[in-house]
């Protein structure tokens, strides 16, 4: 981000050679950026391929692979840093990935696609053992073993094939962010490979106004704002979130290649074990129930944990193929630092727009094939009056936990209760909150009913950047000038201001 | 979409036939040609799968919607006048001087209908390798049916077909229907699903509608298959034979000379014929036609459905790849093998887009799609220079009902446009639109006041209201055209969709159908309204009852308060109208 206009007359690179089936890695500081490019062969980032001569920009501490099957030559820009020039903190090129695995993978899950395509056709069966069914994937794996690439690669695989396959990809983990904020859990479909430029939009992004190239930067995706990073938090509310985005996922209307295209389903650490999580294994296990239900899970994938596998092929193993997966030795352990500043980053590209400034030297930068300038947004201060907008927050201020209430009480009721909030009042703890500004309720009046706020979707994340009491007006951040497209909000646990 | 409410159309009639087959007659073959021309390639293919089912759709293996009908619909979509039934009836005349051309399109789909039956009952028999045979020929006579042979050549082909398909009693649809065909004239009924088992100790039957001398030697050919499939079958009771000719529809292994002999050896002259014909110009080296044998050609009937686009071909082909590779979705299977993933992500696509690194197939089909994916690059970039210097924002996101509607374009074709800026520039504008047109409105003639008028496009009635400022009575949301009232918005969106031609012509034809009994016409309603509404390009308000899913969200503009006022004070004309759709 820092702008360090040094004078740098030659800027050294450096090329590496990579051999088939090896991949170069690297981790980004804060504050750096990177650029590739493609030399010679053909190689891919997590199922992306690169094309060559290209200038591939990567910042936010992106951590990456480029990965090639048949070998190639890349070359890397020297790091920009603080005027100072250098080589990423973590590069190193290695020669054990888990490609292969997640190679045989994808052609598992082609053949369901195909035989799902056949049987909706109703062509001739050409093959009686695979199964019929689009191949609906649930990823599961504890903290940091590489979920959201492993989904992402089986994504990008699925739509490079030419078949015109759009898979969905739904993004279940609150603490990831997915297309847009942490906080919410989301689903788009994908038809152009997803490119990999920074934390902030691991998954793609979203539509802005803003033209752009590629197809995977103007996903529309569908979201539920859950608002806490955490599954703990409020594992009813999450239950109940996840249905509903599974049943709309189920009510899309597709086409039939869309239909046999199947989904991929990324999942909080928190499902995969009770160490850390605070989920109680009951807890978990009602969880993933709720994603095996809600997206009709046919296919399970657990990524390096014995343990888990074995526990998903018991209640699961009758219906549901489990399959462990090995686990990439480049994933990096991340901290909570870390975790926060990547939502930092996130909240400011879904205001700002993904701004990398590129290294020195690289005038033709892409951030994933996108022109860098293209990206840039202009969100707007708005003064709204409190009037204009219903704030809530679901569940009661400060829950006791479960555990502390008396043996056999129940308090369903109460955590997924919508609790309006008065920005009026002292302790509504609203500034520099994220909110999610929900869609408009049924028009019909007789349709509504309490709960209804938990089953909108969101239409965009404002930010109070300011509170007005004696004249009753708050001051919020819209993503864009437009008026507000919904009345109701909800508050959760995330703040953020500008730096 | 429109295909889903002909299968169930089709579904309804074939199975419980009487009495809707009946009533469905009298508009079918508008109903299906209109549909026709609208749906694009892939849907076409698949209604003339099930036109060719129609031949023997009905209980007694006779024409679901009876003769009259079957005719001119397959006239009317492979052209070519008596080709279907005309060449069929003349067939007699085989390999001769049949007068109406035969269009290639008609002699695919038969091919594919017939392949695809054959290859259905190979799965039923995989090690049935005569069969595996046929449907190789068969999608070799398909190739070069595509390549492009003469117009003799085709019909050759055709009457071979149709021959084949006579001969086989391997597909249980396919090989009752012929008799029923070549005799327009009420008929005993053929034997598809025999009541008696009079079809077994009577090879007669088959005979008895086969006035055509080409037909005597089906007698003695149809009981032997059936009699070495499954050899107890004479000792069964009649009623599980019968099954067994159901279920397991007889292949002809190549053993049974005796009976393939017989009815083969015709067809297998003209293959002949054909091939030879086909060597000498050039389109096939000679060794592909021979090897098939005797029984192999008795198969040639069987041809798959739809693969009248190269584009489906090497999906196809690209299909059978995937499905080839031996992998489990198992833990051993996953680590254990080496992937052969690299040959589908990069060899098989080999020409590769310079822009994002998308690749497409290297052959024409490959190259029309990196063509549109290229322009589709170069509509964005011009957009984006367009666009320089003013700021961008962040869109708010989809609602639900975009979300769910929201049709993925597979070939990522003009997707950008249209899902993005111009998305909500596009609901903008429709509002705008909307509320312009629903200020329209047309002033009441004096004295028609208490007159209901309906609006011919949606049926509703018009909603007439005092409007202060002008102190007179107006049809609200209300336009006239050529001496009649629309609803504006109706009338708009008819426009816009460019279908009001094809509209008002149905509307037409549906009215001069009227002289057909009351529930009739009525029945004709809620499928046409169905489909156009279906489909969600067509934004025809169609008739209440086919608006389950959509109501309230695509409704005219005027709904959100019918429903209230159907409740009180509604004039009863338009309730009438209502439940006459629905």
């Amino acid at each position: 981000m820092e702008s360090g206009q040094s004078t740098v007359a030659a800027v050294p690179t450096k090329e590496w050679v990579l051999e088939p089936e090896t991949e170069y890695r690297f981790e980004l500081d804060p504050g750096t950026s990177l650029a590739v490019k493609l030399i010679r062969g053909q190689a891919e980032i997590f199922g992306t391929e690169l094309v060559d001569g290209k200038a591939y920009v990567f910042g936010q501490e992106c951590k990456a692979a480029v990965f090639t099957w048949q070998g190639c030559t890349i070359e890397m820009s020297p790091i920009l840093s603080l005027c100072t020039l250098r080589c990423p903190s973590t590069e190193y090129v290695s020669e054990e990935t888990p490609m292969a695995a997640y190679a045989n993978v994808h052609t598992a899950l082609e053949q369901r696609r195909v035989r799902a395509l056949q049987a909706i056709r109703g062509s001739p069966i050409s093959d009686d053992s695979v199964p019929a069914e689009p191949p609906r994937v649930l990823v599961l794996g504890p903290a940091n073993s590489g979920k959201t690439t492993v989904c992402k690669i089986l994504t990008n695989y699925a739509v490079r094939t030419g078949q015109g396959w759009s898979p969905i990809l739904v993004n279940v983990d609150p603490n990831e962010g997915g297309w847009a904020v942490p906080g919410a859990i989301s689903a788009a479909s994908v038809n152009t490979p997803i490119v990999t430029s920074s934390t902030a939009n691991t998954l793609g992004s979203v539509a802005t106004s803003a033209p752009v190239t590629l197809s995977s930067n103007a996903l529309l995706p569908l979201f539920y704002w859950y608002g806490h990073k955490e599954a703990k938090r409020n594992p009813l509310l999450m239950d109940r979130l996840i249905r509903n985005l599974g049943q709309n996922v189920q009510d899309r209307n597709e086409d039939p290649e869309a239909v046999s295209s199947g989904l991929i389903v990324d999942t909080p650490a928190a499902f995969a074990s009770s160490t850390g999580s605070g989920l109680k294994d009951d807890q978990r296990q009602v969880l993933i129930k709720a994603c095996v239900d809600a997206f009709n899970i046919n296919i399970i994938l657990v990524i390096g944990h014995e343990k888990l596998t074995i526990e998903m092929q018991r209640i699961f193993g009758g219906r549901i193929n489990v399959v462990k997966i090995p686990k990439s030795g480049g994933v990096v352990e991340l901290d909570h630092s870390y975790r926060e500043r990547v939502h930092g980053y996130q909240l400011h590209t879904y205001m700002y727009g993904l701004r990398i400034e590129p290294p020195l030297g690289v005038s033709d930068a892409t951030l994933g094939g996108e022109p860098i300038t293209d990206l840039t947004l202009a969100p707007s201060s708005l003064q709204i009056s409190f009037e204009d907008l219903a704030i809530f927050r679901i569940g009661e201020e400060a829950m006791a936990p479960q555990s502390a209430l008396p043996i056999g009480a129940t308090r369903a009721l109460s955590e997924m209760q919508p609790v309006a909030v008065d920005p009026a009042k002292g302790g509504s703890r609203l500034i520099n909150s994220i909110l999610a500004l929900l869609a408009p309720p049924n028009p019909d009046e007789a349709e509504r009913y309490d709960e209804e706020v938990l089953d909108l979707t969101v239409v965009g994340f404002i930010v109070v950047t300011a509170l007005d009491i004696p004249s009753r007006k708050m001051t919020i951040l819209s993503p864009n000038q437009g008026s507000l497209a919904g009345r109701t909000a909800i508050v959760g646990s995330f703040e953020w201001s500008e730096q | 979409m429109k295909l889903p409410a002909f299968y169930l159309l089709d579904a309804i009639s074939k199975n419980v036939y009487e009495p809707y087959a009946r009533h469905f007659t009298p508009f079918i073959i508008p109903l299906f040609l209109e549909t026709y021309e609208q749906v694009d390639q892939n849907t076409r293919s698949k209604m003339e799968e099930m036109l060719l089912t129609w031949r023997t759709g009905a209980p007694n293996g006779k024409e679901l919607f009876g003769v009259g009908p079957q005719v001119s619909i397959e006239r009317a979509i492979w052209g070519g006048g008596d080709s279907g039934y005309g060449a069929d009836a003349s067939r007699a005349g085989r390999g001769g001087t049949t007068v109406a051309p035969v269009s290639k399109a008609q002699v695919l789909s038969e091919l594919d209908f017939t392949l695809s039956q054959r290859e259905r009952s190979l799965q039923q028999n995989p090690y049935d390798t005569t069969a595996q045979n046929h449907v190789n020929v068969l999608r070799q006579l398909r190739t070069l049916v595509e390549a492009g042979v003469s117009q003799d050549e085709l019909r050759d082909v055709l009457n071979q077909l149709r021959a084949l398909a006579r001969s086989m009693p391997a597909p249980p649809a396919a090989a009752p229907q012929q008799p029923s065909y070549q005799s327009p004239p009420p008929q005993p009924s053929v034997p598809q699903y025999p009541p008696v088992p009079t079809t077994f100790s009577q090879p007669a039957t088959y005979g008895v509608p086969a006035s055509e001398p080409s037909y005597s030697h089906q007698p003695s050919y149809s009981p032997p298959p059936r009699a070495e499939t499954k050899p107890w079958a004479s000792t069964l009771p009649p009623a599980s034979a019968l099954l067994q000719n159901t279920i397991a529809p007889a292949t002809i292994p190549a053993g049974t000379s005796a009976s393939v002999a017989g009815p083969s050896s015709i067809p297998l002259n003209n293959i002949e014929n054909l091939f030879s014909a086909l060597v000498k110009a050039g389109v096939v080296s000679s060794n592909n036609g021979t090897p098939v044998g005797a029984g192999a050609t008795a198969k040639v009937e069987d041809v798959k459905p739809g693969e009248v686009d190269p584009a489906r071909q090497t999906s196809q082909e690209y299909r059978r790849a995937v499905l080839s590779q031996k992998i489990k979705l198992t833990n051993a299977d996953i680590t254990k093998q080496r992937p052969q993933v690299v040959p589908f992500l990069y060899d098989r696509l080999s020409s590769q887009c310079k822009q994002c690194g998308l690749r497409f197939a290297g052959n024409s089909i490959g190259k029309k799609k990196l063509e549109e994916h290229l322009d589709m690059h170069f509509r964005q970039n011009r957009k984006a220079g367009q666009n320089v210097g003013r700021g961008h924002s962040r869109s708010w996101f989809i609602g639900v009902e975009d979300w769910l509607h929201e049709i993925s374009d597979s070939k990522g074709k003009g997707r950008a446009d249209r899902r993005l800026t111009a998305k909500e520039a596009a609901v903008v504008a429709a509002k705008e639109e909307e509320a312009a047109l629903r200020a329209s409105h047309v002033v009441v003639p004096p004295g028609d006041e208490a007159k209901p008028i309906s609006c011919p496009i949606c049926k509703e009635t018009l909603q007439s209201e005092f409007l202060e400022d002008e102190e007179e009575w107006v049809w609200k949301n209300a336009v006239k055209k050529e001496e009649r009232i629309y609803h504006a918005t109706c009338h708009a969106e008819a426009l816009k969709s460019n279908r009001l031609a094809a509209l008002m012509r149905s509307e037409k034809a549906s009215r001069s159908r009227s002289v057909t009994p009351d529930k009739l016409s009525l029945r004709t309603t809620p499928p046409r309204g169905g489909n156009s509404d279906a489909d969600g390009s067509v934004r025809v308000p169609a008739s209440p009852s086919t608006q389950t899913r959509f109501a309230g969200t695509k409704r005219k503009a005027d709904d959100p308060d019918s429903p209230i006022k159907e409740g009180g004070g509604t004039p009863p004309l338009k309730k009438m109208t209502i439940s006459t759709a629905a």
